[in-house]
């Protein structure tokens, strides 16, 4: 399992983007439409990325705690699981599953010290037990295959492997954590992505190369344009937007 | 809250999950938990054997603990017949414990060595240990083919199946301690973790920081000799101090065997902390000649002996690996191995009848010990058909225990026992259950039973159609 991806658990349950997209009944019921379930996760997955920096862990940590964040909305609603406590929580189970165990109550200390705000307030009790109803809505499939892993021996195959690109390719993989990529695409595709974006971006000719490796080409090129779309859009993800959407959730319907 | 798993408010005494089973009693106690013998109730699989093993939530006040993690994690994405199979995962929400639930298996090599030794003072038949080796070596390939070193193996985390479709069926068990060893976070001597020292690699014992999955063929060796011998082969005196104390004595009953490393034959010895730091100590004694051979009573030109020797290989790089062995010409040769390690090919081979796992019935799920409730048990699968070569095998051995026996037993003499038990033991649990509880007075009684009658079908009276 660990080295063959194609017998894991991870392919076994890529979803179709469709199944990611569905909105639960019960957010839907308090308005909540697509793009602000979109919203949410991203910006829980930058909160991650956050508090991970402050406790100090490194970036697979923080993807696999990305990876459970999303896939728990791909199962449970956030109005009965509150994105501000899974978001940490999944960033604290992660950090067991890969072996850099982060205690809970300097996660709640970072927490305080990131939001004045008494929303995103937790105590250790809390962040106890969402670890146990987050192992429940994954199922306990805890191991999870990241694009890291493929990038520099797909960088190295392809010629590209200095400092810049090397960089440039990092750095695209870290924000596809901001989309739902991970859960859809297995993350050999999701590197070939970045790479090919980082080869138009610098104007280096890959083609020859693409041609010779055995994937479809078109799924690369797909998962290509999300992430461009995102860059794209990501414009119009203020603040103000987020908070709105955040505030729908404690509506009462 | 919706669904019933979030459903962290439903008070009732058992949790609902709980229902499915039917517990028989605690099997085992370690560090981290319990395990208990349960059956299913559900009319698919009706009294089918379950080990359920319970975590305790970590005393730190930090949640799941993170060797409860890493099991899981492993066990979910592993599926072979040589590895115990996890049947389910529990949660109750309102003590904040964690339960996995696996596939019973009824004897370990631990038991099984100690019967033999013990009980009917004869050496294990030559076909089950072959078997019991190649499918010990089919589930570490394997888990080594993913990437997955196990660490921990000894004969008391290797399990047998009991009697039924896969009876005589070998189970790795125990992933407490196992890795994926690709790209490890941290080095994983950084762990702190107390294993037994006994079934150590030797470049472990001279303060390698890196884990390879040689050490685990290491341990391998050391158990094929204790098939052989029924004795551990390196029976060091623990040296108890932490973090990772250097290990002289372990070292110094391998070498003693084995003779002294040399740097000739194992060229990185130089790099390794205490080869280089404690010199005057390990090169105290000098042994300069292999007595292995003699020591587990083979021929030094037998295959069996070829294989040991590689598997007891100083440099962890010339070691032999799970899938070189596999290879080798003893599972070429007469007896060849076969998937029922218990029963062998040739008819008219005696073979042993396994005493079964005791079981305290005294004990729930939550630990606590509770007189009343301990439910007179039938005694299970109770009997099987005849066997090749005219010897019934028979697990009729009355499994249930007698409350009032257990309150006869003086307290003190048990504490003793456990204690003594437990210094050979050192630690660790296995997850289809564990031959701890050893003192247990029931098994004590039910082995009397069975002393110096191997292959004998028990008394007619424990027999139940």
């Amino acid at each position: 399992m660990a080295a063959n991806f194609w017998t894991s658990s991870h392919y076994k349950h890529l979803l179709d983007q469709e199944d990611v997209d569905m909105v639960n009944p019960l957010d839907k019921e308090k308005g909540i439409t697509l793009e602000d379930f979109k919203l949410i996760k991203m910006h829980m997955a930058n909160y991650i990325l956050k508090l991970a920096q402050q406790v100090k862990v490194r970036q697979r940590v923080v993807a696999t705690a990305v990876t459970y964040m999303r896939r728990v909305y791909t199962k449970k609603s956030m109005t009965e699981y509150d994105p501000r406590l899974v978001a940490p929580t999944c960033l604290y189970l992660a950090s067991k599953a890969e072996e850099s165990t982060v205690q809970a109550r300097l996660l709640v200390f970072y927490i305080k010290k990131l939001y004045a705000d008494d929303k995103y307030r937790y105590e250790i009790k809390d962040i106890l037990e969402m670890e146990m109803k987050v192992l429940e809505a994954l199922n306990y499939y805890l191991v999870v295959y990241h694009p890291y892993r493929s990038l520099s021996p797909l960088l190295q195959d392809a010629g590209l492997n200095d400092l810049n690109m090397t960089q440039l390719t990092w750095g695209l993989v870290n924000d596809t954590y901001k989309m739902d990529l991970i859960l859809v695409h297995p993350p050999h595709l999701i590197a070939l992505a970045c790479i090919y974006i980082a080869s138009v971006l610098r104007e280096k000719d890959t083609t020859a190369w693409f041609e010779e490796l055995r994937v479809d080409m078109n799924v690369v090129k797909n998962i290509s344009m999300e992430i461009l779309d995102f860059y794209e859009s990501n414009r119009m993800f203020t603040e103000e937007r987020i908070n709105a959407a955040l505030q729908k959730l404690t509506l009462r319907p | 809250m919706g669904d019933g798993g979030g459903s962290n408010r439903s008070n009732s005494n058992k949790p609902e999950w709980l229902q499915q089973y039917d517990l028989i009693g605690k099997i085992g106690e370690g560090t981290y938990g319990l395990v208990f013998l349960a059956r299913i109730k559900s009319s698919t699989n009706r009294g089918k054997s379950i080990a359920i093993k319970k975590f305790k939530q970590s005393k730190d006040g930090d949640g799941v603990s993170p060797t409860a993690i890493r099991e899981i994690m492993l066990l979910r994405e592993i599926t072979h017949e040589n590895v115990v199979k996890l049947v389910n995962v529990h949660i109750n929400h309102v003590d904040m414990s964690l339960y996995l639930a696996f596939d019973y298996a009824e004897h370990d090599l631990y038991e099984i060595i100690r019967h033999h030794r013990d009980k009917v003072n004869q050496s294990i038949n030559q076909y089950t240990v072959k078997s019991l080796l190649w499918q010990l070596l089919n589930g570490l390939n394997y888990l080594h083919s993913n990437w997955i070193i196990h660490r921990d193996l000894k004969p008391s985390n290797i399990l047998v199946m009991g009697e039924g479709e896969e009876h005589g069926v070998v189970k790795i068990a125990d992933f407490g301690l196992a890795r994926i060893y690709q790209a490890p976070l941290k080095p994983l001597s950084d762990n702190g973790v107390v294993v037994t020292i006994w079934y150590r690699a030797p470049e472990l014992l001279l303060g390698a920081k890196h884990y390879t999955s040689a050490v685990d063929m290491w341990a391998v060796g050391c158990i094929f000799a204790e098939l052989l011998t029924l004795k551990p082969l390196f029976q060091g005196a623990e040296v108890k101090a932490t973090p990772n104390p250097f290990q002289l004595d372990q070292l110094d009953k391998i070498f003693k065997v084995l003779g002294h490393p040399t740097l000739e034959k194992w060229p990185s010895l130089a790099n390794l902390p205490h080869w280089q730091q404690d010199t005057q100590h390990i090169q105290a004694h000098k042994y300069d000649n292999t007595s292995l051979y003699s020591v587990v009573h083979l021929s030094p030109k037998s295959p069996a002996f070829d294989l040991l020797s590689k598997m007891l290989e100083y440099d962890p790089r010339k070691r032999i690996t799970a899938a070189q062995a596999l290879e080798h010409e003893y599972f070429k040769i007469e007896p060849v191995p076969g998937r029922n390690a218990f029963v062998p090919c040739q008819p008219g081979e005696t073979f042993v009848n396994y005493p079964t796992r005791p079981v305290d019935t005294t004990t729930d799920f939550e630990g606590t010990t509770n007189m009343q409730s301990s439910q007179p048990v039938s005694s299970g699968a109770a009997v099987s058909g005849s066997m090749p070569g005219g010897h019934v095998s028979n697990r009729s051995v009355p499994r249930p225990m007698n409350v009032g026996s257990m309150q006869r037993i003086p307290h003190q003499a048990m504490q003793a026992y456990n204690l003594t038990s437990q210094a050979g033991m050192g630690g660790g649990m296995n997850p289809g259950g564990i031959p701890m509880q050893r003192g247990v007075p029931q098994q004590q009684l039910r082995r009397k039973d069975q002393m110096g009658m191997p292959g004998y079908p028990p008394p007619q009276k424990s027999r139940r159609i």
